[in-house]
């Protein structure tokens, strides 16, 4: 019906068009600028000098490391909390609804605040050091320190409630006839969560720690707020060589965006792929 | 059906609960005390002195204009993301799109696209073509919210009943009507739901606004930024961080009540 097929591209143009627009020149722009093709300053002039650059030094290296470390451990955590919650939830009707509210609050609470909070809780002189009365100095260096611990704490926060929420609802799907069924026909509580329970939550899982993976990748502020200033997540490093005095350090920022976008949408790509997995063997 | 439940297992669940309810509830303790904090000392688990010290700080800083910049802030990116989702999820929900899989991917791609990459690479061009620094903050803004708004009116729409349009036709109401008389009251939990999230997304936003605005465009996120980065500052810390919590809590708890009352 090519009435009706107008009508579909008439809908979406007002979503899909801004989107087009805005990620296909901005990343046009970025990819151009980082290979010299438009300079802030002189003549245009294609080369790989940006990224050859970085590549010799160690803080691209040390950024990868760090960022993908973060990501990886952010994204472990998140899940585990994420689906356990998610889990615990649908077995329990009062400590559910409690559970499903305590989640959604976290939502609304911006990054950026998570991570002062987290500050508050877990640097040296934070609510935890005074709370086990710790003796200044002795506390282990969560804020700022070598581990990036109170970075994965707060990702790990705000990202399992995301989790959880996205679980839930994949959950509230038809689990109870699925699982009550299950229980008729004798199957016990770990079978029902293993067969029943897990199958169901499995490709929402997936999904929300793909998502939450990519995020903590190319999210800048908390790690900025959080972690130490050396060695750098990449988000950190491109806005440190974007804002630096030489602008020439523009085109190195540019290369880290551009680094750091293949490999998030990458890890999109890899979710895609491992969801179509997982949804396929899933019992429907 | 009763459920097979054994008492030993059941016994389990509370303390878990528990648990979780802490690990979702501990990091916004250290807020709220210091928000009532005048002085807290180091070794004290509570503070030492109460009082509002860190809310007439937080008023000094600027907290009331920065908060009335994130409303505006969210808003606009609301005002834009929420009907463009909700027509692109009509449209996957209900018609037959031609590619759908591209659109469907690069619909969801601004999820993956890191918000500093995107504004960068703008920044450069939008300096050239002198796009005023307010407008582009929005637009990116609301290309970042659109994958939440489509997601949700995609859902909504699925589960939509178009016959009730087709039925108010038949009786004789003009597209007007059926738009604003079954279409939309309809939808409206939906709705509420994608532009709370739409919203969230201006009112959360640190980065973008960074670098579009360059330090000088200072919404709540960027005044918790500014006064955290520096040591001394916990009890205002915490009285602007409470300021970009407890108006989108308040939203949330009306948008499920809305929800709520449309469901019955």
């Amino acid at each position: 019906m090519p009435a009706r097929r107008s009508r579909a591209l008439l809908l979406l143009l007002p979503a899909v068009l801004p989107t087009a627009a805005v990620l296909g020149v901005a990343l046009t722009v970025a990819v151009l600028q980082s290979t010299g093709l438009v300079p802030v300053v002189g003549e245009p002039e294609p080369s790989l000098a940006a990224y050859r650059e970085l590549a010799g030094g160690r803080a691209l290296l040390d950024g990868l490391r760090v960022s993908l470390g973060v990501a990886a451990a952010s994204t472990a955590l998140a899940l585990a909390v994420g689906l356990g919650t998610a889990l615990l939830a649908r077995t329990t009707r009062l400590g559910g609804r409690l559970l499903r509210a305590a989640a959604a609050a976290t939502v609304p609470v911006p990054h950026l605040v998570g991570a002062a909070a987290v500050g508050l809780l877990l640097a040296d002189s934070g609510l935890v050091a005074r709370t086990l009365s710790v003796a200044p100095g002795e506390f282990p260096p969560l804020v700022a320190g070598p581990w990036w611990a109170a970075v994965v704490a707060e990702y790990a926060w705000k990202e399992s409630a995301f989790v959880a929420l996205v679980v839930l609802a994949a959950l509230a799907a038809g689990e109870r006839e699925l699982d009550e069924t299950a229980a008729t026909l004798g199957a016990g509580p770990w079978q029902r969560l293993r067969r029943v329970a897990l199958p169901l939550a499995a490709p929402a899982a997936v999904g929300a720690g793909g998502v939450t993976f990519a995020y903590v990748l190319g999210s800048y502020d908390v790690a900025w707020l959080l972690g130490r200033s050396s060695p750098e997540p990449l988000p950190v490093l491109a806005y440190r060589l974007f804002t630096d005095v030489d602008l020439a350090r523009r085109e190195q920022a540019l290369a880290v965006a551009v680094v750091t976008t293949v490999l998030a949408l990458a890890c999109l790509v890899l979710t895609a792929a491992l969801l179509a997995r997982t949804t396929r063997r899933a019992p429907a | 059906m009763s459920r097979v439940a054994p008492a030993r297992r059941r016994a389990g669940v509370a303390p878990r609960v528990a648990l979780l309810l802490a690990w979702f509830a501990v990091p916004l303790v250290p807020l709220l005390l210091w928000a009532a904090a005048d002085r807290w000392s180091y070794p004290a688990v509570l503070p030492t002195d109460w009082g509002t010290t860190g809310w007439r700080q937080a008023l000094d800083q600027g907290a009331l204009p920065a908060l009335g910049r994130s409303v505006l802030l969210g808003l606009a990116v609301a005002a834009l993301a929420t009907p463009a989702g909700a027509m692109a999820g009509r449209a996957l929900a209900l018609h037959r799109v031609p590619a759908r899989r591209v659109v469907e991917a690069l619909l969801l791609a601004p999820v993956a696209v890191p918000p500093f990459a995107v504004v960068m690479g703008l920044t450069t061009l939008a300096l050239r073509l002198a796009i005023p620094a307010g407008a582009g903050l929005v637009v990116v803004l609301a290309v970042s919210a659109v994958p939440y708004t489509v997601f949700v009116m995609r859902a909504a729409y699925a589960g939509h009943d178009v016959g009730m349009e087709e039925e108010a036709r038949t009786l004789g109401a003009g597209p007007r009507a059926v738009l604003l008389r079954v279409h939309l009251p309809l939808l409206a939990p939906a709705l509420a739901t994608a532009a709370f999230l739409a919203f969230l997304v201006g009112w959360s936003d640190y980065v973008v606004t960074l670098v579009v605005g360059g330090g000088r465009l200072v919404t709540l996120p960027m005044l918790v930024g500014a006064l955290s980065s520096a040591t001394g500052n916990d009890a205002v810390v915490a009285a602007v961080s409470l300021t970009a919590v407890l108006p989108p809590l308040a939203l949330l708890v009306a948008t499920a009540l809305l929800a709520r009352r449309g469901a019955r």
